[in-house]
């Protein structure tokens, strides 16, 4: 642009060239270092937290310390360079997946536009082909004939320490949503990338809090939120007695009952924190309705995998818990609740690192006697297809008007919508249930688009980053808002239910968030009720 | 002064256009450049500035979106209020994204600049430019109000924080451990 005062302004307020500050880079990516300043790094790990990892069998988790990111010194052990170039190396040689992800990409660019970091931050570094450029440059340079005799020339770059900085800024700036992967023509999972560079990362103790934490608790006590057995089973009493304050039904919850037909698992956050909790409510509101021979496990008392964010041993130890329980107590099958990344780890590793459960029954629902075929080999099925198929043939007693003051629109949680490709069910669910109307298509389905913080990045100290990344999302729910006076965001995934809680208040603060079920419980007529008008459905305080 | 102005304005300049009309006339091409020096504020402005959906481009779209609506309400000497609207909505991304405060409500200002350039860049309209002050006053309340609106957006980044800590997740990190805090309890007692 030529006109001369707006040089000026620009000038006047646009400082040094950096990473997505607005100004006009000036160099080649690789030679654009990472800068971290409060609000674009998670916290690191606590030294204790990492300490208790690394002791556990199987588990390795070494150089636990306190660091910063700040810091230009992150007390890497020595020889930190040889130990990722050998944990590559044997990653390359473990997965094949990851050889391929390294080679076959022809930069076509299919998926640069599809991240939701990249379309809310303009980062170049955050459009998924870069992203695994980060890896693939020292892949290259370090793994293939061409990058070994040509180097750069050949797109290959030595490991250095900016390397590494750059590879936790931008591994964590993915929620390993997996949309790109959607459009890439050669499948290229960038999840898996990203997966393989904080696996790297880790091996070197660098790890965020937000992830270890949770991953720590739920090897101890079984859940994120580190709820022991007793504190755990009091917090779904008190939800059953918030049920039959409502409803005037009394539920009684079983806990740990050997025998039981069905293991119910659910992330921890549904039975603890809102709005996760009135989706807990439903799930109890429904179990009551069918009569359902279930149990609640405290020690199997988290869906939720954090394992999957930090390395394939700690997913494999957390979902082994689940099966192991369900072994324990002798149960046919287990169901499982609204969680988002729980089902990629079920549907996509869960047979290879634990399975088959031969232990268990092919799912069957005692109810309408539908074989759940697909879960053949892991035993477990999703509360919304087991709950379909309970309407599809006619089993639950549904009073929609119980939900018109909701006019919902439905999020395809991520993980269940592209890892297990669950899209129709709840459609259908919503369909019986209440009112609803879909976002724009390019926004749905495989299509949709992240909640922005997912992958253990719903943690407050990013949050500007979490608004940003969250912007395709609210941007959508905005348009059926405005359209359609929309007022509630359902989805199937207990992060969701946090995360865009925060998105909505920022973006949308008219609309709320719930679970599927949420809205089943409320529609539920159950025998003997006494239920007076419930304005806000389940949502309602009594007194 | 604004007496003294519609007086002006009624007179019609040069081939007889008032300044209302010729801010109409080149609507499009003010609110283009506008745009495009927006969005060459972002890294990725080529992207930004070329896809058309903004589902699939939700900044380009918002930014394209709101401009638009402002710089109609500009050229119409709309009363400041009315702004708020588009306004907030740009500055709900802007007051998120990696920019300094100034760099954050800048782009605003910019419209002047490209007005006056506009309308002398043509004999037709070039006599008008010095009726621009009312336009440029409107701009300049638009930009105080961009500014009551990035802080109003940055108060509630601080509130959503707080908000999560309170609904009880802090648990997750932020507190002793159930186990740890009983081994205290244990260590009292000994």
């Amino acid at each position: 642009m030529s006109v001369a005062k707006l040089e000026q302004l620009s000038q006047s307020v646009v400082q040094d060239p950096s990473l997505a500050t607005g100004a006009i880079p000036t160099k080649d990516w690789m030679d654009i270092p990472v800068v971290f300043k409060p609000g674009d790094y998670a916290y690191p790990a606590k030294q204790d937290k990492v300490e208790y990892l690394n002791s556990q069998k199987g588990l390795n988790f070494p150089n636990a310390r306190e660091w910063s990111p700040e810091d230009d010194d992150w007390k890497l052990p020595e020889n930190w360079k040889e130990i990722i170039i050998d944990g590559l190396g044997e990653r390359l040689e473990k997965f094949r997946s990851l050889k391929i992800f390294m080679d076959c990409c022809v930069r076509c660019g299919a998926c640069a536009d599809k991240c939701h970091f990249f379309l809310g931050t303009g980062d170049p570094k955050n459009m998924p082909v870069l992203r695994a450029e980060l890896l693939r440059s020292v892949y290259r340079n370090d793994f293939t004939l061409a990058g070994r005799i040509l180097g750069k020339m050949a797109g290959g770059r030595e490991m250095t320490i900016g390397v590494l900085k750059e590879w936790f800024m931008y591994s964590y700036q993915c929620t390993e949503c997996r949309r790109c992967s959607v459009f890439c023509p050669y499948g290229i999972d960038t999840a898996e990338v990203t997966m393989m560079l904080r696996e790297l990362l880790h091996l070197v103790g660098i790890g965020i809090n937000w992830i270890l934490e949770p991953a720590s608790n739920s090897n101890r006590t079984g859940n994120h939120m580190g709820l022991q057995p007793h504190t755990f089973k009091d917090n779904v009493d008190f939800l059953a007695e918030d049920v039959e304050g409502l409803t005037g039904v009394k539920i009684e919850p079983t806990f740990n009952r050997k025998g039981a037909e069905i293991l119910f698992i659910t992330p921890s956050a549904d039975v603890f924190a809102e709005p996760g909790l009135y989706t807990a409510m439903g799930y109890l509101i429904l179990f009551e309705h069918l009569g359902l021979d279930y149990t609640w496990s405290t020690y199997a008392s988290e869906g939720g995998n954090f394992g999957l964010f930090t390395n394939n041993e700690t997913m494999k130890k957390l979902n082994a818990k689940m099966y192991a329980e369900a072994e324990r107590l002798g149960v046919k099958f287990i169901v499982g609740g609204e969680c988002g990344h729980m089902w990629r780890v079920l549907h996509q590793y869960m047979d290879t690192m634990n399975g088959p459960a031969d232990f268990l029954e092919v799912p069957k629902s005692p109810l309408t006697g539908t074989v759940f075929e697909n879960s053949a080999s892991t035993k477990m099925i999703h509360i919304s297809e087991f709950t379909a198929d309970l309407i599809k043939h006619g089993k639950l007693n549904l009073d929609k008007s119980r939900n018109s003051h909701v006019k919902a629109t439905y999020h395809d949680s991520c993980n269940p919508a592209r890892a297990m490709g669950l899209m129709d069910e709840p459609r259908y669910i919503l369909d019986h249930v209440v009112d609803w109307v879909e976002m724009p298509e390019n926004t749905i389905r495989e299509q949709t688009f992240c909640c922005g913080s997912g992958t253990g990045l719903n943690t407050d100290e990013i949050m500007e980053l979490r608004m940003r990344s969250g912007l395709p999302r609210a941007n959508a729910v905005k348009y059926v808002e405005d359209k359609h006076g929309v007022n509630m965001l359902s989805c199937v995934c207990a992060i969701d239910r946090a995360t865009l809680t925060s998105l909505m208040d920022y973006w949308n603060p008219n609309v709320g968030v719930c679970g599927i079920t949420e809205l089943v419980g409320n529609a539920i007529v159950l025998d003997g009720e006494t239920r007076g008008e419930l304005d806000e459905g389940l949502r309602t305080m009594v007194f | 002064m604004a007496g003294i102005l519609e007086i002006t304005n009624s007179y019609r300049k040069g081939c007889g256009m008032t300044l209302e009309e010729a801010l109409h006339n080149n609507r499009y091409k003010i609110v283009d450049k506008w745009v495009e020096y927006t969005l060459s504020t972002y890294q990725a402005s080529d992207f930004f500035r070329k896809e058309k959906d903004s589902f699939a481009n939700p900044i380009g779209g918002t930014i394209r979106d709101s401009l638009k609506k402002i710089f109609s309400m500009l050229a119409k000497n709309e009363d400041a209020s009315s702004f708020r609207e588009p306004l907030s909505r740009i500055m709900h991304l802007r007051s998120v994204q990696e920019f300094t405060p100034s760099q954050a409500v800048a782009p605003l200002n910019a419209v002047k600049h490209i007005t006056r350039d506009v309308l002398a860049s043509d004999k037709e309209t070039k006599a008008l430019v010095t009726d621009l002050y009312d336009f440029e006053f409107s701009v300049d309340l638009a930009l105080l109000a961009a500014f009551d609106l990035y802080v109003e957006c940055r108060e509630r980044i601080y509130k959503i924080r707080v908000d999560e800590i309170r609904s009880g997740k802090q648990i997750l990190t932020d507190s002793a451990c159930p186990s740890k805090a009983l081994d205290n309890i244990k260590a009292i007692k000994r």
